[in-house]
């Protein structure tokens, strides 16, 4: 018989739900309402606790540093098994008593790093990709649609580099924006955005359309290739793209 | 009035600098300048870990960074143009060549300042590539494009990447000056050999390309032993101020005879005696008709396992003899690590669960990810190839080449396992991304634990399999 153990879909809430569950073997771990249920399951709701929470991050950090990155990661993407994909890594690792991220012929660990690693793909990938526009006030706004929650990811990246204008980084499938006024930056809600384009942003865009358009070796095309590095559902908000059909 | 979030009551660099006020390209001159700069194929921003400064505009990735493919599927990471594509020489293979009739553009250090902060903020590219035809003389060009980094490092105060492309025969006080400046630099050693040079570059010797790369090799390491004086440690890759990406250069392949044998020692050479970053090869793209030329373009295959080979000299410990005879071409049918391969069946088969790091890179297949992998899980558990398979590696080359736990799965006879190679090759054929210039996918791979690990592990031939360097 299994245990599912329903989490608000923070990382506290997943934490508090380690700490309950983790002397259950057939603990199952979910914030998502769309699994499957069996007959015979039980249910258990878990409140976040940020005692419980505290005590779950000081045994990892204790037993494997980087492990607290590649979990936060897990969590940000939109699978349903994400939590469960957590747990096991944990439960596996504290198991160990040491990193297991080598283990790859035990299939926790395959999953956990593929998940992980998707998270580390898409993060890298909009550091290139993003696209921001400057709006009549000076700021500068790119919108995104990604597939898992990586705004926070992203806000350190570009605060390092943008340091004498505020930008908005906005999430528009999750309805939350990272702002940074120049110094400092934090995530908020944010349903959506009215925007007033600042006077030079059709002659840049111009300009860099024109741009991608010349720099092409028309002789060597290879629009598989291209694809294959810059995926189709990127395209919506690069302005090179605009006049390609996918 | 309400106050923003975002407002600190403060002037963005903006409004201090007058929106609007900055001299702008237009879009005649911005496709000129691009056409006559992308047939120089690097792209790269990695290499560098440049800070930014308190009130600086942007930072470089040691890793580099693609911001958009064109439908050549090449990377766009830096902004690449020529200064000016007014030249006096007169070079066969090329459109600017003083003789040619094209329409001629320049344009001023501002407007280049401008056009890369203004595209940096939108986040179109990573830095500048910037290269120039020799306009009036080598002296002259030379100093324009120190002026134009000169002022969009300090006036500017732009701290992202900047590949500059040194101009030949120019003074070497004006070379190292523009080398505190830049991230990377090349000069371009154009064509394979001093007798295609002198037929299709008149103006330009192996000499006036080959001193400033040693001037500038032999600068850097001065500055990490004067470094090393100073502080008592390693110059940070990165993080020296001088020239932190290295250098690179680019050959022109299939507008002259040279073998592929001839080219590889031509790397080889500079890779060790200029500590190269990169050799880049361009297949020969016919834009200028000229009896002394080819009319076809060269093969993007040729190019391709020129990449291959050339990366098995970098990254994975071969030497150019071991890979082909100097007056040899590369086997066209399977890529140069196979071939050797099949040369030398005496290092095979490898045992799996016991190789070392080095053996592993060395089978056909088997990359520098992929031998991480084994090496880290075999600690663990002895390897099955089921559980190779589970950790995706992929067996198809490989197989003929190893054993798991004593285990051979590979075909019966040599004969066998050459067929097998080339069907297998020509399946991948159409399909496989080519390694020209993308976001160096190795340094990309590694997590720093992985990092970490092999250069703990494992000799030279993984180190460089993780740091890109010789
Ligand atoms: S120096 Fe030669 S290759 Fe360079 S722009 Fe002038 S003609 Fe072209």
């Amino acid at each position: 018989m299994r245990t599912v153990y329903f989490t608000d879909g923070t990382a506290e809430g997943f934490f508090s739900a380690v700490f309950d569950a983790y002397g259950d073997k057939g603990a199952f771990l979910t914030s998502s309402d769309a699994f499957q249920a069996a007959l015979d399951d039980s249910f258990v709701r878990v409140p976040p606790s940020p005692e419980k929470a505290a005590r779950v991050v000081k045994k990892l950090e204790a037993l494997d540093r980087g492990c607290l990155w590649e979990i936060d990661c897990i969590l940000r993407t939109p699978e349903a098994d994400r939590e469960q994909a957590a747990f096991l890594y944990i439960r596996l690792l504290t198991e160990h008593k040491g990193p297991v991220r080598g283990m790859l012929s035990r299939p926790e660990v395959r999953r956990a790093r593929e998940l992980a690693e998707r998270v580390g793909q898409e993060r890298h990938r909009l550091t290139g990709f993003l696209r921001f526009r400057e709006t009549a006030d000076g700021v500068f706004y790119a919108p995104c649609t990604p597939d898992n929650d990586v705004v926070e990811l992203l806000m350190p990246h570009f605060a390092a580099r943008f340091k004498t204008f505020p930008f908005v980084i906005h999430d528009l499938k999750r309805k939350l924006a990272g702002l940074c006024d120049g110094r400092n930056w934090t995530v908020v809600p944010a349903p959506e955005a009215e925007l007033v384009l600042s006077e030079n942003e059709d002659e840049f865009e111009a300009l860099w359309k024109k741009y991608y358009r010349t720099v092409n070796i028309p002789s060597r095309r290879n629009i598989r290739q291209m694809k294959g590095y810059m995926p189709v559902r990127y395209w919506k908000f690069l302005p090179e793209k605009q006049d390609d059909s996918p | 009035m309400e106050r923003k979030w975002y407002d600190k009551g403060e002037k963005t660099a903006r409004e201090e600098r007058g929106a609007g006020e900055g001299a702008m390209i237009d879009e005649e001159r911005l496709k000129i300048l691009t056409d006559g700069a992308k047939y120089d194929v690097s792209c790269s921003s990695s290499g560098s870990g440049r800070k930014n400064t308190r009130d600086g505009l942007g930072n470089a990735s040691m890793a580099g960074i693609c911001h958009s493919f064109t439908q050549d599927g090449r990377c766009i990471s830096l902004l690449k143009m020529l200064m000016s594509n007014d030249c006096v020489f007169d070079c066969v293979y090329c459109p600017n060549r003083r003789s040619a009739d094209v329409p001629r553009a320049s344009v001023s250090p501002e407007e280049m300042c401008e056009l890369v902060t203004g595209f940096y903020r939108r986040n179109y590219i990573e830095g500048l590539f910037l290269s120039s035809a020799v306009l009036k003389s080598p002296d002259y060009t030379m100093e324009l494009l120190l002026e134009t980094i000169r002022k969009l490092r300090t006036e500017y105060r732009f701290n992202g990447y900047i590949h500059l492309k040194g101009i030949p025969h120019a003074d070497r006080a004006l070379t190292e000056r523009a080398a505190a400046y830049a991230d990377r630099m090349s000069y371009n050693v154009e064509l394979p050999s001093e007798r295609s040079l002198r037929l299709l570059a008149p103006q330009k010797t192996k000499e006036s390309v080959f001193a400033p790369m040693r001037q500038l090799a032999e600068e850097k390491r001065e500055f990490a032993l004067e470094y090393k004086r100073r502080t008592g440690k390693e110059e940070g890759r990165g993080r020296g101020k001088f020239l932190p990406a290295g250098q690179t250069t680019q050959m022109i392949v299939g507008a002259s005879p040279e073998t592929d044998g001839q080219i590889l020692r031509l790397t080889q050479f500079m890779y060790r005696k200029y500590d190269l970053k990169r050799v880049y090869y361009s297949s020969y793209v016919p834009v200028v008709r000229d009896p002394l030329l080819p009319d076809v373009q060269a093969g993007l295959l040729r190019e391709h396992r020129l990449y291959q080979a050339d990366w098995l000299l970098r990254f994975y410990g071969f030497s150019c003899e071991e890979i082909v005879a100097e007056d040899g071409n590369l086997s066209p049918e399977y890529d140069p690590k196979c071939a050797w391969a099949l040369r030398n069946p005496q290092f095979f088969p490898v045992e799996v669960n016991r190789a070392g790091v080095e053996e592993l890179l060395r089978v056909p297949g088997i990359g520098a990810k992929g031998a991480y992998k084994i090496v880290a899980a075999r600690r663990y558990a002895a390897l099955t190839f089921e559980d190779l398979a589970k950790m995706r590696i992929v067996l198809k080359r490989a197989k003929h080449f190893i054993t798991c736990g004593g285990k051979f799965c590979g075909a019966k006879t040599l004969e066998r396992a050459r067929g097998e190679l080339i069907l297998a090759e020509r399946a991948d054929g159409a399909r496989q991304l080519s390694l020209f210039d993308g976001a160096e996918p190795l340094t990309l791979a590694a997590s720093p634990e992985e990092k970490q690990f092999l250069l703990k592990s494992s000799p030279e031939a993984a180190r460089a399999a993780l740091t890109g360097q010789f």
